[in-house]
């Protein structure tokens, strides 16, 4: 599951999406160490959905793009394999079935209690994370590791750094 | 379509026709065009059926999969950074040395929700242009979190304008951070150099500052950066030869003189490369042509940053020797006020205690106008009548020099009478004196003259003074600062401006005392910022020793009209920095005497003060 040599360490990614005008979706991978600092980095190019997906997916669209298809190629892409997946947005969790590694919604105080049950949840640093309904063991691995996290950790930080460097990418390279 | 109507549709044909004189078409008559269709309606329709079966493969089928879209990806792996030394073992609490971790958040969550710190984040700098160098920056965690005691333990927090000069430092290729005395450059520069150690983006520093603040510097890398391996070039030669070239060494301190010394010696095949090059007091380089200065701007290296609180002594061209350091201007280009002022937003942070400190403990200023003692007005009639005698009688062989001797002949007189040792000045200190240390306070007192700490040193013996000036050695320096500091017997110590003006910290010493006054007031007030600093508590009480109707009196009348004069150079709320130094026409003017020199415009006063050097 993780890609970490010494197990002292742990390697958290920090995901998000954001939307461009007219041309889809792009997301971003950052992998940190257990303390928050980086060290690695991806990104997408753009994708959209076509008309036939969209029709034929319907409600289904978004986890499909998101988590499915740009959430897998940049797990796949990375080289330091994160032991944690977080995010902040609910359809990314969809990445967790295509993947062995827990992927978590970090919840803030207005998204907590929607949807999922307490024993999926799980306080990790500051943070409360939200796990996959369908992916019982992933609290309880991650409950193994919790004492590498800081408790001053704030796991919603880095995804902050994510929309950062997402919107930069998008105004120096796609913006044209 | 029935009879009668194609019937009447054959008469409207015909009729058109006619009336246009053309052929006449003839009506077809319906039963021409029988098909037996009517009939064949009234039959009865003969149905048979047969069986046949559903082929089992169909010509065309619509199909669609869902497959993966390759995506393409923009990658950035950011740098390892140095490993630094395991944190020292949590001494037991209550122990005095426990430090606290800064910055950790007093409830991580409140109502499920973290408490909102202010965050300072690190801005891509204007002049990096790939996407990847861009990234590396916005990628970094904020500043408050990435000191906030995870991977670097903070002793103090620091303030925002702090963390903000942190920001502007780690993100720089160029830099100079001219903040007033006092605010903490010193901590900036370390912690920005621990960060960019960290992230990768240096492995081999070299900071170059005036011999005797090495020690200072050492003491707060150790408080600030105590993971950090601080390596002081010093030795013989061979020994510095090594040093230079040694790898492995993230940090190396030299000073400036030796930088001059060794680094002209080694051959330009072996020069050293630094990632980061760091010129304290940095005004040193003022002088475009000195070795000083050649030699710090042919050091090889990516990131030059300067620090001074004085970045213009007396000319703002002053800057352009340190922004050519800096390599923001070409090689001898004279920028003139406004590219000087552009390149100054550009690349210089200044802030003022006025402007960031509005919560710190003031500084009190009074001038104590003291009457001569009757020998020491004696003295000083008598020395000054002859003075002005004998330069008269220099005709026009007077040169500013002589002019020069006779002030400080009558500064002299002004702190003691030589012959008697009357002082009106110690007087008044001793009575000062023993008010505070009466209250357990601590003073310190600067003089232009080591002399003249010598002779007060016996005089203050009840409040133990300890003596900081050139004439001690720099071994013995920190531990009297130490003595000073925790001593609390000792209430007074007598420093030179020379020695004592630059780079210490004396925030616990509540009085100065100004025994005789500097040429320059941004002098004085780099003196006084030894005790008004950063961690100050309570008020500083400045006295100013001025004897009336004294040399004294006429210089002081002089930097005060100066310093109205003078233009802000480095923006609105600096008090600071003004070209204050006394020219040649001004120091003849104090005894009515025009300078008969061409060049009477040229400033006068003693050597540029520096941390190194006495002053007289």
């Amino acid at each position: 599951m993780s890609g970490s040599a010494k197990t002292d360490q742990l390697r958290l990614g920090f995901m998000e999406t954001i939307e461009v005008d007219g041309r889809g979706h792009i997301g971003g991978l950052l992998i940190t160490n257990q303390n928050g600092r980086p060290l690695e980095f991806q990104c997408t190019t753009p994708v959209r959905a076509n008309r036939t997906q969209e029709i034929l997916f319907g409600e289904t669209l978004k986890p499909w793009l998101l988590g499915e298809l740009i959430g897998s190629t940049l797990l796949e892409r990375v080289a330091i394999k994160p032991s944690l997946v977080v995010t902040s947005d609910p359809c990314l969790l969809e990445l967790r079935n295509h993947t062995q590694v827990p992927v978590a919604v970090a919840e803030t105080a207005a998204g907590k209690g929607a949807g999922g049950t307490e024993n999926r949840r799980l306080q990790l640093g500051g943070s409360v994370l939200r796990f996959h309904d369908a992916h019982h063991g992933d609290v309880d691995s991650l409950q193994k590791q919790k004492h590498l996290i800081p408790d001053s950790a704030d796991l919603q930080e880095p995804l902050e750094r994510v929309r950062e460097a997402l919107a930069e990418t998008v105004r120096t390279v796609f913006a044209r | 379509m029935d009879a009668d109507g194609a019937e009447g549709n054959a008469a409207e044909l015909q009729a058109d026709s006619l009336e246009s004189g053309s052929e006449v078409l003839l009506p077809q008559r319906p039963e021409l065009l029988s098909t037996g269709f009517n009939p064949a309606l009234g039959r009865v329709p003969a149905l048979e059926t047969i069986s046949t079966t559903l082929g089992l493969t169909l010509d065309f089928v619509p199909s669609w999969t869902a497959r993966r879209i390759p995506l393409k990806c923009i990658g950035l792996t950011l740098p390892e950074g140095v490993e630094f030394l395991p944190p020292p073992p949590v001494k037991p609490e209550g122990t005095a040395e426990t430090k606290k971790a800064a910055a950790k958040p007093e409830a991580d969550v409140v109502d499920g929700e973290a408490p909102k710190k202010k965050v300072t984040r690190l801005k891509p700098p204007p002049d990096a242009l790939s996407l990847q160098d861009r990234l590396f920056y916005l990628l970094q965690p904020p500043l408050e979190s990435w000191l906030a005691g995870q991977e670097l333990i903070m002793p103090f927090e620091p303030f925002s304008y702090q963390y903000e000069g942190i920001a502007w430092l780690f993100s720089s290729q160029s830099a100079l951070l001219a903040d007033e005395m006092g605010l903490g450059k010193t901590m900036q520069t370390i912690t920005a150099i621990r960060l960019l150690l960290r992230s990768g983006q240096a492995r081999r520093i070299l900071l170059i500052c005036p011999k005797p603040l090495i020690p200072n510097w050492q003491r707060e890398f150790r408080t600030w950066a105590e993971e950090l391996p601080v390596v002081v070039m010093e030795g013989n030669g061979a020994r510095r030869r090594m040093l230079w070239t040694m790898p492995g060494v993230p940090i190396l301190i030299a000073n400036y003189e030796l930088m001059t010394r060794d680094l002209t010696e080694i051959p330009e095949d072996e020069q050293p490369k630094f990632d980061l090059l760091v010129l304290d007091e940095a005004q040193r380089i003022k002088n475009r042509e000195s070795n000083t200065a050649l030699t710090a701007r042919a050091i090889k290296r990516r990131r030059s940053w300067a620090l001074t609180g004085t970045p213009i002594e007396n000319r703002p061209e002053e800057l352009g020797a340190l922004f050519e350091f800096m390599e923001v201007i070409p090689k001898g280009g004279s920028p003139d006020l406004r590219q000087l002022s552009k390149l100054a937003k550009k690349y210089i942070l200044r802030r003022t205690k006025d402007l960031v400190m509005k919560d710190m403990p003031p500084r009190i200023d009074r001038d104590a106008e003291l009457e001569l003692t009757d020998a020491q007005e004696s003295a000083y009639r008598i020395a000054e009548k002859e003075g002005v005698i004998q330069l008269n009688d220099l005709g026009d062989s007077i040169t500013v020099q002589h002019v020069f001797e006779l002030v400080l002949r009558l500064k002299q007189i002004a702190n003691y009478d030589p012959l008697t040792g009357e002082s009106a000045k110690l007087e008044r200190l001793q009575a000062d004196m023993e008010e505070i240390a009466a209250s357990g306070g601590k003073a310190i007192l600067f003089s232009q003259w080591t002399k003249t700490i010598d002779w007060l040193e016996p005089r203050l013996k009840e409040f133990n003074p300890l003596i900081y000036h050139g004439g001690v050695p720099t071994k013995q320096r920190e531990p009297i600062l130490a003595k000073f500091k925790q001593d609390p017997k000792a209430h007074i110590l007598l420093m030179s401006y020379g020695t004592g003006a630059v780079g210490l910290n004396l925030q616990f010493a509540g009085y100065v005392f100004l025994f005789d006054r500097w040429w320059n007031p941004a002098i004085e007030d780099q003196a006084v910022n030894r005790a008004h600093r950063i961690g100050v508590k309570n008020p500083v009480i400045v006295t100013r020793f001025i004897s009336k109707n004294t040399i004294e009196e006429r210089i002081d009348r002089v930097l005060r009209e100066k310093r109205e004069l003078f233009e802000l150079v480095l923006g609105e709320g600096d008090n600071n920095n003004r070209s204050l130094s006394m020219s040649a026409s001004e120091i003849f003017g104090l005894f009515d005497l025009k300078a008969r020199h061409k060049d009477g415009a040229r400033s006068i006063g003693p050597k540029p003060v520096s941390a190194g050097g006495e002053a007289a």
